[in-house]
């Protein structure tokens, strides 16, 4: 198990890399380059870092519950280790996305939130996805928890659309619709940067992280040593 | 029109910064941990 | 399965006391909730379906989480589970019990809303119908996460954390078709709420009778 996850073992880093000077010139564009929008003025501005997490929150959750099905059929560690470092980096996303979310609400509405039915469904994401994680924590057997967490997120992942509908439908009698993030398309290219920013980065965290998971899983699957004896 | 803004677009982007840079040091530290846990053990 | 359920029945009635329990438990919920928004009998009314359905929320914790406990104790669960067939049966035996013992929780639950909140309506089988179908949403996943919890430590924090988030579509649904029966429904859309609760139940009755074996097995 030591050597699969290691076939191009920089490439993470190269991804790093990749990614923080992508999100820094798509800021920076995004920032100062970019002219004020006619309606939205400079708050327009968040939208170049708000749809590029939104996207790849959803790609985060989106490969977790590719990993939980591939796990269900195989059950190789390694997909389990990568599921658990989807959710984490989604968690992490989606949480980010709901605090942006929020920053853009105010000044826009008013109010700190304002039931946008794709953001409220973050939210209850980011509440199913925390409870995998907690149940994670515990549950000792690597087995079960394994097989447990890939159930629940295959539940989790499979609640999205219904509840953006629901949502949707029960904010639309009280609200009219309003779509706050179109973006125009002159302004596509911060936009595009920092989606390939974030994507770079999330991409580096989840193959760095589901490393941690499989050194993990080594520890937790090793036999215990012998009285005097050398491992390795 | 929304006048000004600024402060909002700032904390936007410096708390994704912060977040992200965050979150990576975090599993930086977390695998240097475990590999060094694993190499101790030898 | 239907031995599994009748076994499932038997045990719930011979626990009477419990379910007597939870239902106090859910009565004081609703008090609870009318001390938080005040003597404002237009507000209390207003919101008494989103109160309903809070306390049946609430209470499902603790009917869910006693589902398992009998297997738990006596250890029943290992050797009843050979094939992924008996997993099904045990599943769905335990679900539809569970689901009875929401639905009777419920429907207990009226009278108290409609005496706490002035929220009395003359359209009972519709309530009686929407108060079968929540209850239902609520059953199914609750089933399968009582069982996974009901093997862990600190379950009863983590059976309401996983279950929550999940069933927020049908706690919508159930509270905006609850709450147009009592308040008007003027432009007819509980049918809609309805069917949305419909398509909750009919996918997790089927995902998790589909996965549940995996959550029991050895």
């Amino acid at each position: 198990m030591r050597e699969d996850n290691n076939r191009f073992p920089q490439l993470p880093w190269i991804l790093l890399g990749l990614g923080i000077v992508f999100l820094a010139i798509g800021s920076y564009i995004g920032l100062f380059v970019a002219p004020p929008e006619m309606l939205m003025g400079q708050v327009q501005r968040i939208m170049y870092v708000h749809v590029p997490t939104a996207w790849n929150a959803l790609l985060a959750m989106t490969f977790a519950f590719v990993c939980a099905v591939v796990f269900l059929f195989n059950s190789d560690w390694k997909w389990d280790a990568r599921m658990e470092a989807a959710i984490e980096v989604g968690v992490v996303l989606a949480f980010l996305l709901c605090c942006q979310g929020s920053i853009w609400a105010k000044p826009t509405w008013g109010v700190w939130w304002d039931w946008d039915p794709r953001l409220t469904t973050t939210a209850v994401l980011l509440f199913a996805f925390l409870g995998i994680l907690a149940l994670r924590k515990f549950v000792d057997d690597p087995a079960r928890r394994a097989m447990w967490s890939a159930v629940a997120t295959i539940i989790a992942y499979a609640d999205v659309p219904i509840v953006y509908y629901s949502v949707r439908w029960w904010n639309s009698l009280h609200q009219l619709q309003s779509s706050p993030a179109t973006v125009s398309r002159q302004f596509w290219l911060p936009l595009r940067m920092n989606a390939f920013g974030i994507l770079f980065l999330m991409t580096a965290f989840i193959m760095l992280r589901a490393r941690v998971g499989s050194l993990r899983l080594k520890q937790e699957l090793a036999p215990p040593p012998q009285a005097g004896e050398v491992r390795g | 029109m929304i006048p000004g803004g600024w402060n909002f677009v700032v904390a936007a982007y410096s708390l994704t910064a912060a977040v992200l840079a965050i979150y990576g040091v975090s599993v930086i530290v977390r695998l240097r941990a475990e590999l060094a846990k694993g190499s101790e053990e030898r | 399965m239907i031995a599994a359920l009748r076994k499932e029945l038997l045990l719930q009635w011979r626990s009477k006391a419990q379910l007597m329990a939870i239902f106090v438990f859910g009565a004081a919920a609703l008090l609870l909730f009318s001390f938080a928004v005040g003597p404002d009998a237009e507000a209390l009314r207003k919101f008494s379906a989103g109160f309903l359905w809070l306390g049946l929320l609430l209470s499902s914790t603790l009917t869910l989480a006693e589902s398992f406990h009998a297997e738990m104790e006596n250890r029943a669960m290992e050797g009843l589970l050979l094939l992924p067939a008996s997993a099904r049966a045990l599943y769905y035996g335990k679900a539809i019990a569970n689901w009875l013992q929401l639905v009777f929780l419920g429907i207990a639950l009226v009278p108290v809303m409609v005496v706490l909140y002035d929220a009395g309506t003359t359209r009972i089988p519709e309530l009686i119908l929407i108060i079968a179908l929540g209850a239902a949403g609520l059953s199914a996943p609750g089933t399968l996460y009582a069982a996974m919890t009901a093997q862990v430590r600190s379950k009863q924090t983590l059976l309401p954390l996983l279950l929550f988030p999940l069933i927020v579509p049908a706690l919508l649904a159930s509270v905006k078709a609850t709450s147009l029966i009592i308040l008007g429904d003027p432009m007819n859309q509980g049918k809609s709420w309805l069917v949305l609760l419909l398509a909750f139940d009919a996918i997790y009755w089927s995902l998790c009778g589909l996965l549940f074996h995996k959550v029991v097995e050895e």
